[in-house]
């Protein structure tokens, strides 16, 4: 229980049904010791009961739960070698913070508990307010005794159940950056729960992105931002311009596409799965990556890259950037966002234009993931 | 006119609330009065006689005695009962349970007559000797569902995740119960008990069927004093009740403000 | 007839929100042995007698010689017949304390709950605190209250109002003791705090902006309160109205303390029947009639008010 190594994680099959609807479907995972591993989905994706059946606070109805190579899927929670941070963190109102942090060790049978309480209120600077009780103290305040009272009793793994849903933005950054912080310092393996894409990309070392009971896509954050091998993943984890084509030829190194009357390029190796002349997959580009020239100067886009011609029906200034959805014909609507260093006067709406971007940013997969997982989102939505 | 159209719900609350207090008020009053005759309706002149002999109607403290101890035993029995029950409601799935639920219902439905006369009318055929021990059995039957009620209202508001916070910190099924759920619904079991003691000292009608000739509690000493002349000692009792009860009310929330300022 | 119940199992549709009570799935015998001991009682000591009631009011015999079960139905009858007026007197006695109380309490639990800031714990104290005093006291205090050349019977004599009340059939004479405006008055007084109570928490329940809102949107105060926070208060209406009136429909307390012989409602006559006639079957066909009665009136009451819900 105090090994503070930690230790593997390895989910396998596990499931859980509820009747006859299925929360998570069979599920083989392993987190490795140390890591920081996030469960990103949609409310009500599985990710929840994922964290509850690794805490004992759900049993599995397949499958089985190991931590450090030791099988625990039988036993009760308070005999796992685990803690969690709740949602809301379900700090007991009858106890003041002290006794609380202290809650762990006291059950455990620990008799001189104040050495331990006391660095464990320091390292989340909490000191002065150990005598108040729960409900006197701020939701960042709360937040971290709930992780204090978790992290006290050097849990192999750490659960973190939407830890920082209830704060507001800035404080959610901020604890964000702590959390991170923490985790270096103790050296705990964090499987961190939470629908905040943001959050679990700044954070996570490993990302699982779980949709409808099952995982989409595992990977680091950047993988799986640069390579989305699922509808869902691509709009997800930020926003991405989905446009249907159909591979005109294919060799090893890059495959030829045609959307309508526009023809892209799209390296083999950023495709998922084997794509032979003929077939239709949907090819993807970030809004970020595309820029944008008006129709007057379609002559100065250098060559080689992804070409699209279109007329712009939304722009909104959003500060740093501003966000313009085109309307292609080619590629249906496209989202494009400019960073505003130099701001070219005609780019308002109905505005004529050439879209374009560098074929090394284009990724692609199936179409067919598309009706498997997921609703596409409307581009020009989201981050 | 503006402030008294916006003010007439003040006022008329006020009204209520002095409807509401009159009777105590009289009942204070008069427990300074000295009467002349058996009744004590009329003023006649003030006096501190009653103060200074509280006791000193036959029977009158004897009844008040066990008026108490019935409603200590009847809460205690009443609370225990109606927690166990309790926490069944809020914490468990089981079959019946909306038979269960009625069962509870319906003693807070049923005018005490009713209940009364038919659980004397038990007792009379089963030949059952009226006394203390059908009186605590009667009281323990109508306080439950109070308590009932009372309890599983706190324990339904309390977060689960609280009891599975404890789990998940060590403690065993038993420690989750003592340490977690238990002090968490404290404040549901006082309050039902509270209310358990105040229906039982104070109940008359369902007393009235079940007692026997042996076993007077203090409100049937009261009925029988309205027929036979009314001691001013009634009032004694009635106005340090008041006191005694509005005194330990204001302390508990003093009290409770109190640390939670500091 | 429901009470609050807890929601039932999530359905198929959404994720199931984390079961009480742990994760265990398996089939547990604890909330059988919780609730035993305590169901037993009741079973017992509330749901036999009342069976057993049910089979006393078909018995015929004397004390003398004993009863027996003779499917006597005959003892409804003769009691609906003797005993019509103390039935229709509870009704209308009952009812009209109840909608008394209703339209008293009303004021001040709203009071309370809007415009009592940081008295609100101290008048919640005072409602509650004439419990504190035994209730046959308090009763008691009402007959000097309105005892005949008292203050309060002066006044409304000198006003005329008894006239008006002797008029209406509520008073006799230029008094108020032994009359129906004396029991009806007692029964609103001592079960008001039961109105109060229910009154005040769902009304408290009400966000107060609602109020800001609907002024935005141009209702007159008095609209606001009738089409706002008196629906949004029917909980504790209904609540408050059960709780009144069914207490006060069994009663006989008042009745006897503060009114005559020609006051009497049921709960006198099974009273009397019970304990000094010795007519047993006739005392459990009245309490059975009764409690039939409380029940019918009680679930037209909730079906017509469309709550399911009661405290």
């Amino acid at each position: 229980m105090t090994d503070t190594t930690g230790g593997d994680v390895r989910l396998s099959g596990i499931s859980k049904t509820y009747g006859s609807f299925t929360a998570v479907h069979p599920l083989d995972l392993t987190v490795p010791a140390g890591s920081f591993f996030a469960l990103l989905g949609a409310s009500g994706c599985g990710k929840t009961t994922t964290l509850r059946m690794i805490a004992g606070l759900e049993n599995p109805t397949t499958g089985t739960v190991e931590l450090g190579g030791r099988d625990v899927t039988a036993l009760p929670p308070h005999k796992r070698p685990v803690n969690t941070v709740f949602q809301n963190y379900a700090l007991f109102p009858h106890l003041d913070i002290y006794e609380n942090v202290a809650f762990g060790l006291r059950r455990r049978g620990i008799k001189s508990v104040k050495k331990q309480v006391d660095e464990t209120l320091e390292l989340v600077e909490l000191g002065p307010l150990a005598r108040r009780r729960p409900h006197q103290l701020s939701g960042g305040q709360q937040q971290r005794v709930a992780l204090a009272r978790a992290l006290i009793n050097h849990p192999q793994v750490l659960l973190l159940d939407e830890p920082l849903g209830a704060l507001d933005l800035k404080l959610r950054r901020q604890m964000q950056l702590e959390l991170k912080r923490i985790q270096t310092e103790v050296g705990i393996t964090f499987v961190h729960v939470t629908h905040d894409q943001e959050e679990a990309m700044a954070m996570a070392d490993t990302v699982a992105v779980m949709n409808a009971g099952r995982v989409e896509q595992l990977g680091r954050p950047a993988d799986l931002y640069e390579n989305p091998e699922t509808t869902f993943v691509a709009n997800f984890l930020g926003t991405s311009n989905l446009i249907e084509a159909e591979v005109a030829e294919a060799t090893d190194e890059e495959l030829l596409l045609t959307a309508g009357e526009a023809k892209l390029r799209l390296p083999a190796r950023r495709c998922r799965g084997a794509a032979r002349a003929g077939d239709t997959i949907l090819a993807g580009i970030r809004p970020e990556k595309v820029s944008l020239a008006h129709a007057d100067e379609a002559g100065s886009v250098p060559e080689g890259r992804n070409r699209v011609q279109g007329n712009i029906t939304d722009a909104g200034f959003m500060g740093v950037s501003t966000q313009y959805v085109v309307e292609t014909r080619a590629a249906g609507r496209i989202a494009v966002y400019e960073q505003n260093i130099e701001r070219d006067g005609r780019l308002v709406p109905g505005a004529d234009v050439v879209l374009h971007w560098s074929p090394e940013n284009t990724f692609g997969f199936d179409a067919d993931a598309r009706s498997i997982h997921g609703v596409q989102q409307p581009a020009g939505e989201g981050v | 006119m503006r402030w008294l159209r916006r003010n007439l719900v003040v006022i008329a609350g006020a009204a209520t609330l002095a409807y509401l207090i009159l009777p105590n008020v009289v009942v204070t009053v008069f427990s300074f009065n000295k009467p002349r005759g058996r009744f004590n309706y009329t003023w006649q002149e003030f006096s501190t006689d009653a103060w200074r002999e509280p006791c000193g109607v036959a029977d009158m403290c004897g009844s008040l005695a066990l008026s108490l101890q019935i409603a200590l035993w009847a809460t205690l029995g009443a609370t225990v009962l109606g927690t166990l029950i309790a926490f069944a409601l809020a914490r468990h799935r089981f079959r019946a349970r909306s038979a269960v639920n009625t069962l509870i219902f319906l003693p807070m439905a049923m005018p005490e007559v009713v209940m009364g006369a038919s659980l004397g009318t038990l007792f009379l055929n089963m030949r059952i000797e009226f006394g203390f021990w059908t009186i605590l059995t009667a009281h323990i039957m109508f306080c439950l569902s109070f308590v009932v009620t009372a309890v599983k209202a706190r324990v339904m508001s309390m977060d689960p995740r609280l009891e599975q916070a404890a789990q998940d910190l060590y403690a065993s099924p038993l420690q989750t119960f003592l340490r977690v759920t238990l002090p968490i619904a404290a404040p549901g079991i006082a309050a039902g008990a509270m209310l358990s003691f105040a229906l039982s000292f104070d109940d008359f009608i369902i007393t009235n069927f079940n007692s026997g000739p042996a076993s007077t509690t203090f409100p049937m000493f009261v009925w029988g004093s309205a027929q036979r002349g009314t001691p001013v000692q009634i009032n004694v009792i009635g106005t340090a009740m008041f006191v005694i009860a509005v005194g330990v009310v204001l302390i508990g929330r003093l009290a409770g403000s109190r640390r939670k300022r500091s | 007839m429901k009470t609050a119940e807890a929601p039932p199992p999530a359905s198929a549709a959404a994720p199931p929100p984390p079961a009480p009570g742990g994760a265990t799935g398996r089939r547990n015998l604890t909330p059988y042995w919780l609730l035993l001991p305590g169901i037993l009682w009741l079973l017992v000591f509330f749901a036999a007698p009342m069976v057993y009631q049910a089979s006393t009011s078909v018995q015929t015999g004397s004390l003398e010689e004993g009863f027996r079960v003779t499917w006597h139905f005959a003892t409804y009858w003769d009691a609906l017949t003797e005993y019509y007026p103390q039935f229709l007197r509870s009704v209308l006695y009952a009812g009209t304390a109840t909608l008394l109380c209703l339209l008293v309490g009303y004021p001040l639990a709203y009071a309370i709950a809007f415009r009592a800031g940081r008295w609100r714990n101290l008048l919640l104290v005072l409602v509650i605190a004439p419990f504190f005093t035994s209730f046959l006291i308090r009763t008691l205090a009402w007959k000097t209250i309105l005892a005949d050349g008292g203050p309060v019977v002066e006044v409304l004599n000198a006003l005329h109002v008894i006239d008006v009340t002797t008029w209406i059939g509520l008073t006799e004479g230029h008094r108020l003791l032994a009359t129906p405006l004396a029991v009806i008055c007692g029964l609103t007084y001592n079960f008001l705090p039961f109105m109060i109570l229910p009154l005040y928490a769902s009304l408290e329940r009400i966000d107060p902006r609602l109020h800001e809102a609907a002024g935005d949107l141009y209702a007159k105060p008095f609209t606001t309160f009738r089409k706002v926070t008196f629906p949004l208060s029917m909980p504790g209406v209904v609540a408050g109205t059960l709780l009144a009136f069914i207490p006060a429909s069994g009663d006989y307390i008042n009745a006897e303390l503060l009114g005559s012989t020609d006051q009497k409602m049921v709960g006198n006559v099974i009273q009397s029947q019970f304990l000094r006639v010795l007519d047993y079957p006739t005392a459990a066909a009245l309490s059975f009639i009764l409690m039939a009665a409380i029940l019918a009136i009680v679930g037209v009451y909730i079906r017509k008010s469309g709550t399911e819900e009661i405290v």
